[in-house]
C-alpha cells in the first residue's frame, strides 16, 4: 500500500524537478526581481557602499552609453525615419507617417535597440566582472565581512541600469526622429518645422503608450541588468568564461525579446 | 563594526559540538568545541588552509551545522535571520588567504568597504583611521592602487589594516604573517595585544606553529585542527 501511495508522489516529484530545471533561471529572475524591488525600497539597504556602486554602475550606463545610443539613433534617422518619409510620400501615404513612426520606431525598435546597447555595454561587462569574482572565490568573501553580494551588487546595478534604459530611450527617440527629419528636410521632403513634425509623431501615440512606452524602457534596462549579473553570480566550479559570455548573451537577448513582444501583445 | 559591545560574560565565539553539513568540501562532520571570552586569544595550528578556511567559515555562520551550534556574541548563526548575519559578520575581522581582494576596485576601497558598509561613522574618519593602521603597519599611507599591483607583503600588510580597522569584536586571522616577516611581526603583536585589551577574541590560525614565536605563552590555548576535528594541543 505504502509503496503504491508514493508512486504518484515519486511521479510528481520527477515532473517538478523537471519542470524547476527548465525553469530555473526564469525562476531565478522572477525571485530576484522581487527582491531587487523589496530591497530597493528599503532605506536601510542604501548604505554608502551601494550609493557609491549605484552612482558608478549610472555613469556606466548612461555616461558610457550616451555615445553608443547617439550614433546608433543617427543611423537609424538616417536608414529609417528619412526612408520611411521618402517612401510614404512617394507612394502619396504622408498621412500614414506619424502612425507608423510612432508605432514602429518609438514602441517597437527604440527598445530593443537600446536594450541590445545595454547588454553589450553594460550587460556584458557586468556579467564579466560578477562572474571572474564568483569563480574567484571574492563574493564568499564579501560574505564574510558581511557585505551582501546581491545587495552590493545586483540591487544597485539594475535600478541604476533601468534609469539610464528610459534616459537612454527617450535620447533615441528624439535623436532618431529629428535626425530623420533633418535629411528629409534637406532633400526637401518635409517642409513643415520639426516641432510640428515631432509634435505629429507624438501625437500619433495612443493613450495607452504614454505608460507602455516608458514601461518597455525600464523593464528592458532593470532585467537586462538582472540577466547579465545573475548569469555571473550563477556559476559552478565547471564554468568558465568562455561558456560564461555566450550563456549570458543568450539569456540577455531572450529577456529583451520576451518583454518587449509581451509587452507590444499587452498594449495591442 | 566599532566599538565592541560584547558584555565580559559572554563568549565571543562559542562552538558547541558542531557538526559541519559539508563533508564532501574538506571539513569533516567531527564535532567541533571551542569557546573564545572577550580579550581571549586562541592559537589553531593547521597545516591544510583550506581546511582552515573552511573552519573560519565555520565560525562566521557560513558553513550549515548538522548538529550542534555556533554562536558569536551570544547569538546563534542558524536562528539569526540573513539580515542579522550580515550584521553581525560586520564585527568580524578577517584575514583570509582566498580570494580576499578586488581588482576591480583600489586596495583603500577593498580596505574600507566592510566599516563603510556596516557603519556609519564619517568617510572622512574611517580614511584617517585607516591611514593611521596602514602607517602603522610599515605602509607609506593608504595605498590607492589595485590590490595586484601590490607586493604580497604590502598585500599582507592591507590584510591587516581591513581586519583591525574598526575594532572588531572578533579577529580570525588565516596566516597573517610569515617567518619572513620580521618588519611586520612586531607591529601586528603590538595590535593584536591592544585589540585583546579593549576586549576582542583572536583567533590566530597558521601552518606551522613556529609561527606564534613567543606570542605561544601570551594566548590563552592552542590547539591542532585537523581531519578528526579540533584537540588541544599537549601543554596548552
Amino acid at each position: 500500500m505504502s509503496a503504491l501511495a508514493a508512486y504518484p508522489l515519486t511521479a510528481l516529484r520527477w515532473i517538478g524537478a523537471g519542470a524547476r530545471r527548465q525553469l530555473r533561471f526564469t525562476l531565478m529572475l522572477v525571485g530576484a526581481g522581487w527582491g531587487v524591488v523589496r530591497d530597493g525600497v528599503r532605506p536601510n539597504s542604501w548604505r554608502r557602499t551601494v550609493r557609491m556602486e549605484y552612482r558608478n554602475a549610472l555613469r556606466d550606463a548612461a555616461g558610457g552609453g550616451f555615445l553608443s545610443t547617439l550614433v546608433v539613433a543617427a543611423l537609424v534617422g538616417f536608414g529609417i525615419v528619412a526612408q520611411t518619409v521618402y517612401w510614404l510620400s512617394v507612394l502619396g501615404m504622408q498621412a500614414t507617417t506619424d502612425s507608423l513612426l510612432a508605432t514602429v520606431l518609438v514602441r517597437e525598435i527604440a527598445p530593443v535597440l537600446v536594450g541590445v546597447i545595454l547588454l553589450g555595454r553594460n550587460g556584458m561587462l557586468a556579467l564579466t566582472e560578477i562572474g571572474l569574482l564568483t569563480l574567484g572565490g571574492q563574493m564568499r568573501a564579501f560574505e564574510a565581512e558581511g557585505v551582501d553580494p546581491f545587495l552590493f551588487f545586483v540591487v544597485p546595478r539594475a535600478l541604476a541600469t533601468t534609469v539610464a534604459s528610459f534616459t537612454l530611450g527617450i535620447l533615441f527617440s528624439v535623436v532618431s526622429l529629428s535626425v530623420g527629419y533633418i535629411v528629409c528636410w534637406v532633400e526637401a521632403i518635409v517642409t513643415q518645422p520639426i516641432w510640428a513634425f515631432l509634435y505629429d509623431v507624438v501625437g500619433a501615440l495612443r493613450p495607452i503608450d504614454y505608460a507602455g512606452v516608458p514601461l518597455k524602457f525600464l523593464l528592458t534596462g532593470f532585467f537586462v541588468s538582472l540577466s547579465s549579473t545573475l548569469t555571473g553570480m550563477d556559476v559552478t566550479r565547471d564554468d568558465d568564461m568562455a561558456r560564461l559570455m555566450p550563456r549570458g548573451f543568450v539569456r540577455g537577448m531572450m529577456v529583451l525579446m520576451v518583454i518587449n513582444v509581451a509587452l507590444t501583445v499587452a498594449m495591442s | 563594526m566599532r566599538r565592541m559591545t560584547t558584555p565580559r560574560d559572554v563568549p565571543v565565539l562559542e562552538l558547541r559540538e558542531a557538526r559541519p553539513a559539508l563533508e564532501s568540501e574538506g571539513l569533516l562532520s567531527s564535532a567541533y568545541d571551542l569557546r573564545l571570552m572577550p580579550g581571549e586569544c586562541a592559537l589553531i595550528r593547521s597545516r591544510d588552509t583550506v581546511r582552515a578556511g573552511l573552519f573560519a567559515d565555520l565560525c562566521t555562520g557560513m558553513v550549515g551545522l548538522r548538529d550542534g551550534s555556533v554562536r558569536c556574541q551570544g547569538l546563534d548563526w542558524a536562528t539569526m535571520d540573513e539580515r542579522e548575519r550580515w550584521a553581525l559578520r560586520g564585527r568580524i575581522g578577517r584575514v583570509s588567504q582566498v580570494g580576499s581582494w578586488v581588482d576591480l576596485f583600489g586596495t583603500h576601497f577593498n580596505i574600507l568597504t566592510p566599516v563603510l558598509h556596516h557603519t556609519r561613522i564619517p568617510t572622512e574618519q574611517l580614511i584617517a583611521e585607516a591611514t593611521e593602521l596602514a602607517v602603522r603597519f610599515g605602509l607609506p599611507g593608504l595605498p590607492v592602487q589595485a590590490p595586484g599591483r601590490l607586493s604580497p607583503l604590502d598585500l599582507r600588510r592591507a590584510a591587516l589594516v581591513r581586519a583591525f580597522l574598526g575594532e572588531p569584536a572578533l579577529l580570525i586571522l588565516e596566516d597573517p604573517v610569515e617567518v619572513d616577516m620580521t618588519d611586520l611581526l612586531t607591529p601586528f603583536l603590538g595590535m593584536l595585544t591592544q585589540a585583546r585589551d579593549q576586549g576582542a577574541a583572536v583567533l590566530w590560525i597558521t601552518r606551522s606553529a613556529a609561527l606564534w614565536g613567543g606570542y605561544r605563552d601570551a594566548a590563552t590555548s592552542r590547539y591542532r585542527l585537523i581531519d578528526e576535528g579540533l584537540f588541544p594541543m599537549r601543554g596548552a
